[in-house]
């Protein structure tokens, strides 16, 4: 399976890989200015740790790389079966940090199973859509299986609780299926089904979970309590200006009036001392990597690695854009990191995996097409 | 390669392009969005919450942490926090500081109350950053101030918590004090936890326990107008409670001790010989601690310090004395265990022992004839203890003594603890410049000379003893506790070593202590009781002997009062020793007469209380949580 093609090399994607480089380099910066503090000379080393799981994330990199996507994609049921086993773990084994149980501990790490489910159910998806295809819109009950999917780690991330990556999961089903093609009576049927449920869910949320859902439509609801932190990063954000505060120069941020400031609300950091031009490079980055992994996913030369390459593209941008739109005050805030930037070891070497697999999915087109 | 080459047949590359352009736009579209929403923050609303974060209308307040309580073992509160009324001016509309504390004077005069002398104003004040006025107000000024808080701009009221000392002096000295950290105190910090302001432990256990004690400082960022009042609370973000400090003292022993030390110089060291738990730690002429709060005047300062007694100083620790014949089980235990004498081996006693041409006098001038060890411990002759110093020599009755913990600190849980000293020929050497001579050491034998020890070290040398041979650390703290009552942390025994003295012969010294309470003629016969056994030990320490070098030190005390100092260390119950009681009392005369009464009494009381605790359970004591809680102003 793997197989030291020359043509592996010489095809690489320089493109996709340093842009994820840049980004995650510009990451960095980012996590050693919000462990820096004026105030406090005793430097909290977290850029460091950063450094490790980048470095971790490209050994990641390297194996979705060099490991033959199609046979990744012929053992998606198993590996998201593996995924589903560590998300049982987590409730054995897991340990807890302020109220959820998230973690397993691997080694001096710990590691989110919740994350790597992200990858596995877009491997498991894209094999069942390259199996079923019908060449017409699926319809509502053809679409079970699949939603038995994702509904299971749905589930159980939920229960953990982590509302964040739960949306992430059923975010990334209906981009799928969008995507597949939908029959557009099932459409209105699903439309009107999520209609109705919303109370239900609202029902099985948790208390902070709804207060946090309530606070985003007006934040001065509890400005002490959940608003407080969508106050803190606007008043971030917006102190930036056009030109930024300058690189260890916030003073939001460095008077640790951010919560969370180097995993969920990562962004208010930068924006404060980048400014919007900051900001606006940050995006333009963003956007070519998700229209290049878009470019994969259209020279793509088979149904799994285009359904794969698109999976991928969509978790990157559907973060990135729910995870800005939260620092902003646009969207509620619920926990989803921002790729490459956040603090976090699962989330980078998950994504850089992802990344891989897209380097993975370009590079064998090529292949793929000589053959 | 060609299996999976099946799959391609059906795919049409690039099928996906119409979808691509759907994607492109929804993609685009979000990006804008944020992208919109930036520009609106960051250029059209950026000037405004560029002040909001930077500009004198959000404003960080410290939010000072509640200070850990200290408790005694049985969970009786010893240091409670109350609330005090500060007087602060923040400067503002105007920053006349001069002129607002004239008229606060004003007002004061016309009501007959008096304005403290500030040390220091700062020469220029800063905007919006508060300067104390004036701490820990009576009712009455705070009334005279909130009446009148329209002439004073400025000027506003500042509850914070301050400690009260419920047992002032009593136990001041293991206790402590706090205060505002000093600018020594802040470039010295290496944790960088402090700022200026905070207040912190100076002394005592609120020193030595200050990390755990003083908790962690929250923040509020709050919105102010123009007058420079708090209008809304951005948010905040709470101080986190330092934690309770369970000491192993016992109140109940420490109050016995305290009382009958009386109005004399002394101290009292108590300890469990089992573990090293310190059951009391007395130390007199003591001082109240509650003149330290909010902060200590400049007068009380100066009387403190320049006290001749020293009460600031902890004798217990820190307090060097010779040990006195208290010193014998050390020489005792040394000459058993080289093989210099067995318990049998007697000497002759006829109330003097000439060394070269110096003649050295036991205490009983007509002699105690022949004597064995038990007789000589337990009439505590000198003689037999001249015979044995010479036999041993200063450096071996010095090792020994440095096994029983003497010589160096013990390690207590409080800052300042001294070490004594046990002299060599080397320490004299290098010391003194002056060569040892033998008739250093035979008056060495009996405790006098360049020996010192601590109460708290005399203490725990018999500790040693009475447990048959193991040297723990004397601890003073039990457990921490987090607010809540959870235990954060239990502090275990700790064997510090063990004697290197055979166990048949420990068992001989303990039995010569008993006799030298419980046999007619023994030195410490006044604490003879039916119910329990006490072993123990008298001791008096020629004043006028005192060392070349330790001379300046102590001329103040040494011209108050001739007289010796006096000892007694005594254990009990005999073969179980639980309680071991050290006194010194200092120019008080004769060890029996006076030191042993004080330790006959914490002696009482433990035991009293034991029987008391045996037949009825104890009360529980209350909740350290209701005594937190802060009345609002």
């Amino acid at each position: 399976m793997i197989r030291l093609d020359r043509r592996l090399i010489l095809n690489f994607d320089w493109t996709l890989f340093i842009l994820v480089l840049i980004i995650s380099g510009i990451g960095l910066l980012n996590i050693y200015s919000s462990g820096f503090s004026l105030t406090d000379f005793h430097q909290t080393q977290l850029y460091i740790k950063q450094v490790q799981w980048i470095l971790i994330g490209l050994v990641g990199m390297a194996l979705a790389f060099f490991i033959d996507y199609r046979f990744l994609s012929r053992h998606a049921y198993i590996i998201y079966g593996i995924s589903i086993v560590l998300l049982l773990v987590v409730f054995t084994a897991g340990y807890a940090t302020r109220g959820s149980q998230r973690w397993i501990a691997v080694g001096g790490f710990t590691f989110q199973p919740s994350e790597l489910v992200k990858l596995t159910i877009i491997l498991a998806l894209a094999k069942y859509f390259d199996r079923h295809q019908i060449g017409r819109g699926y319809h509502l009950t053809e679409l079970f299986i699949p939603f038995l999917i994702v509904i299971v780690p749905f589930l159980f991330i939920l229960k953990q609780p982590d509302l964040g990556t739960g949306l992430i999961l059923f975010i990334l089903f209906l981009s799928i299926v969008f995507f597949v093609g939908l029959d557009w009576k099932s459409l209105l049927i699903a439309a009107a089904g999520g209609l109705i449920l919303t109370p239900i869910g609202w029902y099985f949320l948790k208390d902070y979970q709804r207060e946090r859902i309530l606070t985003f439509f007006s934040p001065e609801r509890d400005p002490l309590g959940s608003g407080y932190h969508i106050i803190q990063s606007m008043i971030a954000v917006g102190s930036g200006g056009i030109f930024g505060k300058g690189f260890l120069k916030g003073s939001q941020t460095q008077l640790k009036f951010l919560p969370e400031q180097q995993t969920d609300f990562v962004f208010s950091v930068f924006a404060e001392e980048w400014g919007f031009l900051g900001g606006m490079i940050l995006l333009i980055l963003f956007l070519s990597l998700i229209l290049w992994g878009l470019k994969i996913m259209i020279h793509s030369k088979d149904y799994p690695g285009a359904l794969i390459a698109f999976g991928i593209t969509m978790l990157i941008f559907w973060e990135v854009f729910i995870n800005i739109g939260m620092v902003l005050g646009i969207l509620p805030v619920v926990g989803i990191p921002l790729p490459f930037l956040s603090y976090g070891g699962s989330s980078m070497v998950v994504l850089m995996t992802a990344v891989g697999l897209l380097m993975n999915i370009s590079v064998r087109r090529f292949i793929l097409q000589s053959s | 390669m060609r299996k999976i080459g099946d799959r391609l047949d059906g795919f049409e590359p690039g099928q996906f392009k119409r979808k691509f352009k759907m994607l492109f736009i929804i993609i685009s579209v979000a990006l804008s969005l944020l992208v919109m929403r930036m520009w609106y923050l960051q250029v059209i609303e950026g000037d405004e919450l560029r002040q909001r974060s930077e500009n004198n209308s959000v404003r960080l307040r410290k939010i000072k942490p509640m200070r850990g309580l200290i408790m005694d073992k049985d969970r009786r509160v010893l240091v409670d926090n109350q609330p005090s009324f500060d007087i602060v001016f923040i400067p503002n509309r105007t920053k006349d500081i001069r002129t607002v504390i004239d008229k606060i004077k004003e007002l004061y005069t016309e009501r007959s109350l008096t304005f403290p002398a500030l040390s220091a104003l700062p020469g220029r004040v800063k905007p919006f950053v508060p300067v104390l006025l004036e701490r820990n107000i009576s009712m009455e000024k705070l009334a005279v101030v909130e009446t009148h808080a329209l002439e004073l701009p400025g000027v506003a009221t500042e509850v914070t918590p301050v400690r009260q000392y419920l047992n002032g002096e009593m136990t001041a000295q293991i206790i402590g004090f706090t205060g505002e950290v000093s600018r020594e105190e802040l470039d010295r910090s290496t944790t960088g936890k402090l700022s200026p302001g905070d207040i912190i432990g100076k002394f005592g256990i609120e020193k030595f326990l200050d990390y755990h004690l003083r908790g962690k400082s929250g923040a509020e960022q709050v919105e102010v107008n123009v007058a420079g009042k708090a209008v809304r609370s951005l948010g905040r973000i709470p101080a986190a409670p330092g934690d309770n400090v369970v000491l192993t003292i016992d109140s109940a022993l420490q109050e016995a001790a305290w009382t009958a030390l009386g109005n004399r110089a002394g101290a009292v060291a108590v300890l469990d010989p089992r573990n090293g738990a310190v059951l009391a730690l007395v130390s007199s002429p003591s001082f109240d601690p509650n003149i330290f709060n909010g902060g200590i005047s400049f007068d009380d300062w100066e009387r403190l310090s320049n006290d001749p007694g020293h009460p600031m100083e902890n004798r217990s620790i820190s307090g060097q004395y010779p040990p006195g014949s208290t010193y014998k089980i050390v020489v005792a235990a040394a000459a058993l265990e080289e093989g210099l004498i067995t318990p049998e081996t007697t000497f002759h006693c006829n109330g003097t022992f000439e060394s070269g041409d110096r003649v050295f006098r036991c205490w009983q001038a007509k002699g105690h004839g022949n004597v064995n060890l038990h007789r000589a411990i337990v009439e505590s002759c000198d003689v037999y203890f001249y015979n044995l110093g010479k036999l041993l020599g200063v450096d071996r009755i010095a090792a020994y003594a440095r096994a029983f913990g003497l010589g160096a600190p013990l390690g207590i849980d409080l800052p300042r603890e001294k070490g004594g000293l046990i002299p060599t020929k080397q320490w004299k050497l290098s010391r003194l410049r002056e060569s040892w001579q033998m008739g250093e050491t035979i008056s060495l034998a009996i405790g006098q000379g360049f020996n010192l020890v601590t109460p708290i070290q005399l203490a725990n040398a018999y500790a040693t003893l009475a447990n048959g041979g193991v040297l723990y650390r004397p601890r003073l703290v039990k457990q921490l506790e987090s607010l809540d009552g959870h235990v954060v942390k239990i502090y275990q025994p700790e064997k510090q070593g063990v004697l290197p003295v055979r166990p048949q012969y420990i068992q001989v010294i303990n039995q010569a202590l008993w006799g030298a309470v419980n046999e007619k003629g023994g030195t410490g016969y006044i604490l003879k009781r039916q119910e329990q056994d006490v072993c123990g030990k008298t001791g008096t320490a020629q004043v006028i002997g005192l060392p070349q070098d330790e001379k300046a030190r102590k001329a103040k005390r040494v011209s108050a009062g001739f007289r010796d100092h006096a000892l007694f260390v005594c254990y009990a119950p005999y073969g179980n020793p639980e309680i071991v009681v050290a006194v010194i009392l200092e120019n008080a005369g004769h060890g029996g007469a006076t030191a042993a009464p004080v330790a006959r009494k914490v002696i009482e009381t433990y035991f009293a209380r034991k029987k008391m605790t045996q037949t009825q359970p104890p009360a529980q004591a209350q909740g350290a949580a209701d005594v937190r809680k802060m009345p609002k102003p």
